[in-house]
């Protein structure tokens, strides 16, 4: 595909010339409109396979659930349950037909609708979605059947660690700030929400000027443009303005937050605390340092944890950004009895940042890596389409992607440390533990202020 | 698998093809892209120039996997793809992927029944090192003892986090238990936790000389290189290294399965009961392969497939249900699963699932059902094909599988030919109750539900 070029093609050099001076990457040509009812539309043109992909993105997502947590989920998901004239049975049968993929979610700070297809299916496709992001039935048997299937799933979701200790996380970092809730709710809200506030939900954020539409695949741009201006330029424009966030909380103790599930095997677990913001200006450094700690196979805690002491079959760290801050985690999972162990020695492995630093040639070693593997990232049609709608969400533009390479070879020794300094949690680190109570709540209080719950709890709370 | 770390998810059993009748396809891969050539040693080697992104991959197929296993050894396929990346002659311990990495790649490893794969994706400008990197271990692997020990560790923490976080690995690990009692298909890829934990550095070693010999393997080069490169190098580090004897062929033939077989599991955190319905089916390739992959299309990929509509939206029965059709080279099982709904016992869904299953049998598939299909084939081959690892990693496959990669392209027209009777035909030929084996997994104890009327005062009856 022709996502990235290295500079050396002359085709890239003939159509951007200035790009030798940018770095290696650089974003395909896009074109960016914004409708006079506030849609905004965002359009890139890829040949290589005759598909389609589409990203639709609308503000809000699950910090505008209120009182109701796993709103905007329910929201998003209902938008298949029938659309304009087509119930659901119809949708999904002509989606299924023609081959297309069509799903949609929420997350802490977005709505999203995603759509792959065949490029001879546009015509049909296009008004589908269009109706399915200002028609939507909202039919009420549907809906309660979803509704009745989604409180099961979250009960089955527990029958899983890995699937549910980011939300503990979320929720032990975070308290009761917007970000917290986890963005599919819980079985108590879930039962309770009805049809008619999935209708308000959607009357309130699913407007033009609260939307981004992102397409990107074997098309011509302007035509394009002309069937989405067809189909959503008499939407109305609406006025809702997503509520401004806070600043995320941090934690002024060190606590641990031990779940308890009486049949686990093993203990599964996060250390962590505050991270960063998706459009902070250092994101490119924190992800090289990152990978020196827990981003690769080769990795500080990997090789410690996995190679060396054969404690886990993997260990590795994490930022998980979002628009006005973020989380870090160090994340496992060992046998019950090595729980103790397996912490102290991510412990004492993460302590390195501050006590040795980074060397010269791990550096060097890990940009190599971060560069080599950046161009798979954006190499599809949805990829990319992914990546334009976060690009035009969070409003940090395609210098992310222009001037990757120079700000990854730019970094120094000496600027880790202050990266380091600035911006890993030292202090208060935040524990969950997952797993069998009994055998470790004794050695865990030792890393903070012990609170226990019970995985079959309903949601997230403790 | 070695690793779940990098973000590369791989499926394991691809389901290709087209239905041929795309004219938009322009720049698509053919056959004729793909050129190949063996070395003197048999080692075959595929390539296929894409300069998309200034990235390649090599993915080398090992025609060994848990089938080439015997008791006391079960497990070691696996165990040996781990051992591959704990040092070599000139790339000692960690040396392989501390290498790799500096020059900007990344790899990954996973092992089937059938099968050991090694995946390596990189900038394009470190090709001749991973030549270099895959040669050492292939010609020269040294199994240090320590390295086998703490490997253990991480393999039996991989064996019990795929049984902690996956109900389908554990009800799968008893059905096929149950489903074969002579071919080797019988026990799980990652083996008995009590051969884990036993075999010798001679098992380990006897392992790499029978089986990675260069006339055991197919190797898939894809991305920004050029084809004569690729074959001075592969001549020129390949190329020395022995052929050895052909690994002695799996002679077991599963006896015929006289009727139904069940399996009960329990796991206490289960919150509602999960269902595994086996049926033996021949090998990939073999005369009705193709029929059955349709069927497993239309019984269970979308919305509106048979099983999603009628046990999840029309009778409620399930949470989830879904199937899994792996390729092999021996005759093994359709697998069909199922979550519970709240409420609904066992019998229920069971039942349920069955009726849908024998209705095909009964009643065949409309043409529409089977267009349907088709056409999604056709969308998802162009899906596969818009990343180099999707074709590197279908290329193999199809090599493999079918012996001829070819197939990959011939394949259109080949289901173009089935037809609903075809489908009807391979139903009722495989979907008996005495070719079923049965898994059940759920919270509670398996007892006996016949009340024996107790005699007063005699206690229990032993």
């Amino acid at each position: 595909m022709k996502n990235f070029a290295k500079i050396a093609l002359s085709a890239v050099l003939i159509l951007l010339p200035t790009l030798a001076v940018a770095g290696g990457y650089s974003l395909p040509k896009h074109e960016k409109t914004v409708l006079d009812n506030g849609l905004t539309v965002v359009l890139m043109e890829q040949h290589e396979v005759p598909l389609i992909d589409l990203r639709v993105i609308i503000g809000g997502g699950a910090m505008v659930d209120g009182q109701l947590s796993g709103l905007a989920g329910l929201t998003a998901e209902a938008l298949r349950f029938g659309a304009g004239d087509l119930d659901k049975q119809e949708l999904d049968h002509q989606f299924d037909f023609i081959g297309a993929q069509v799903s949609s979610g929420a997350g802490h700070e977005y709505n999203q609708l995603r759509a792959s297809f065949a490029v001879r299916d546009l015509d049909t496709m296009l008004p589908i979605l269009g109706d399915m992001l200002r028609r939507p039935t909202f039919d009420a048997d549907e809906f309660a059947k979803y509704q009745r299937r989604q409180v099961a799933q979250l009960s089955q979701q527990k029958e899983s660690p890995r699937a549910v200790i980011n939300n503990y996380f979320h929720k032990l970092l975070l308290d009761d700030h917007p970000y917290a809730a986890a963005p599919e709710g819980d079985a108590t809200s879930v039962e309770k929400a009805t049809r008619n506030d999935l209708v308000g939900y959607h009357q309130t954020w699913y407007q033009p000027q609260n939307t981004i539409i992102c397409v990107v695949g074997d098309f011509k741009a302007g035509d394009m443009k002309k069937r989405l201006e067809a189909i959503f330029s008499d939407w109305d424009r609406g006025d809702s303005a997503v509520p401004a966030v806070g600043t995320l909380p941090t934690p002024d103790e060190a606590r641990v937050l031990l779940v308890d599930k009486a049949d686990a095997g093993e203990s599964t677990f996060y250390i962590g605390g505050a991270g960063v913001a998706v459009t902070n200006p250092d994101r490119v450094g924190l992800q090289v340092i990152n990978t020196i700690l827990g981003g690769r196979f080769t990795s500080w805690l990997n090789d410690e944890l996995r190679v060396n002491a054969g404690l886990t079959y993997g260990a590795r760290s994490t930022f998980q950004s979002y628009g006005q801050g973020g989380l870090f985690r160090i994340s496992t999972f060992t046998r019950t009895a090595t729980t103790v162990e397996a912490i102290d020695l991510a412990l004492k492995t993460y302590g390195r940042l501050w006590e040795k630093g980074i060397d010269e040639e791990t550096l060097a070693s890990a940009k190599a890596y971060v560069k080599g593997q950046f161009p798979p990232r954006y190499e599809t049609s949805g990829q990319l389409a992914g990546l334009l709608g976060q690009m035009y969400f969070y409003g940090y533009g395609e210098s992310y992607i222009n001037d990757f390479e120079a700000n990854v070879n730019n970094l120094t020794v000496a600027e880790t440390k202050r990266l380091i300094a600035d911006y890993f949690p030292r202090e208060n680190l935040q524990f969950v533990i997952i797993g069998k109570a009994d055998d470790i709540r004794e050695q865990v209080k030792q890393y903070g202020k012990l609170t226990e719950v019970s995985i079959q709890a309903n949601g997230f709370a403790f | 698998m070695k690793s779940w770390f990098t973000g590369i998810v791989i499926a394991l059993s691809l389901a290709i093809g087209t239905a041929g009748t795309s004219s938009t396809a322009a720049a698509a891969t053919s056959a004729d892209d793909i050129k190949t050539f063996t070395l003197d040693n048999g080692m075959k080697v595929l390539v296929l120039e894409d300069h998309s992104i200034p990235n390649a991959n090599m993915y080398l197929f090992w025609k060994v996997g848990s089938r080439n296993e015997v008791p006391g050894i079960t497990g070691l396929s696996h165990f040996f793809e781990h051992m591959m990346f704990n040092g070599s002659k000139k790339y000692g311990p960690k040396m392989f992927d501390r290498t790799m990495e500096a020059a900007g790649g990344a790899n990954n490893a996973y092992t089937t029944e059938n099968i050991t794969v090694y995946t390596d994706w990189f900038p394009s400008d470190a090709l001749e090192l991973m030549f270099d990197l895959e040669a050492d271990r292939i010609a020269n692997l040294s199994i240090d003892p320590g390295m086998v020990e703490s490997e253990r560790g991480v393999v039996t923490s991989e064996r019990s986090t795929g049984l902690e976080n996956s109900n389908f690995r554990t009800i799968w690990e008893e059905v096929k238990g149950s489903a074969f009692r002579a071919h080797p298909y019988s026990w799980s890829v990652i083996g008995h936790e009590s051969d884990i934990a036993a075999w010798s550095q001679q098992d380990v070693e006897d392992y790499h000389r029978t089986y990675y010999a260069p006339n055991n393997a197919v190797v898939v080069i894809a991305g920004d290189v050029k084809f004569k490169d690729v074959k001075k190098m592969a001549e020129k580090h390949f190329g020395p290294i022995p052929a050895q004897p052909e690994p002695r062929a799996v002679v077991t033939t599963e006896p015929e399965q006289k009727g139904e077989r069940r399996v009960y599991v329990q796991k206490a955190s289960v919150t509602s009961p999960n269902i595994m319905l086996a049926y033996h089916v021949p090998e990939a390739g073999s005369d009705d392969w193709q029929a059955l992959e349709l069927l497993n299309d239309i019984l269970a990929t979308g919305r509106s497939s048979r099983l999603q509509n009628s046990l999840i939206d029309e009778q409620q029965v399930a949470t989830q249900v879904f199937t899994h059709l792996p390729e092999s080279f021996d005759p093994n099982l359709f697998m069909f699963y199922a979550v519970a709904a709240p409420d609904v016992s066992v019998k229920t869904l069971e039942m349920a699932m069955i009726t849908e299953i024998n209705k095909v049998a009964a009643e065949g598939v409309t043409e529409d059902e089977l267009t349907k299909v088709k056409n999604r084939k056709l969308v998802d081959f162009h899906r596969t094909m818009a990343t180099i690892n999707g074709k590197a990693n279908t290329i193999g496959t199809y090599e493999l599988f079918y012996g001829d990669f070819t197939r990959l392209f011939s394949a259109p027209e080949e289901y173009e030919k089935i037809t609903p009777a075809d489908i009807q035909r391979v139903a009722q030929a495989y979907f008996r109750k005495a070719n079923r084996t049965v898994g059940v997994l759920d919270s509670g104890e398996d007892t006996d539900d016949i009340k024996v009327a107790s005699t007063d005062g005699e206690g229990e009856n032993r």
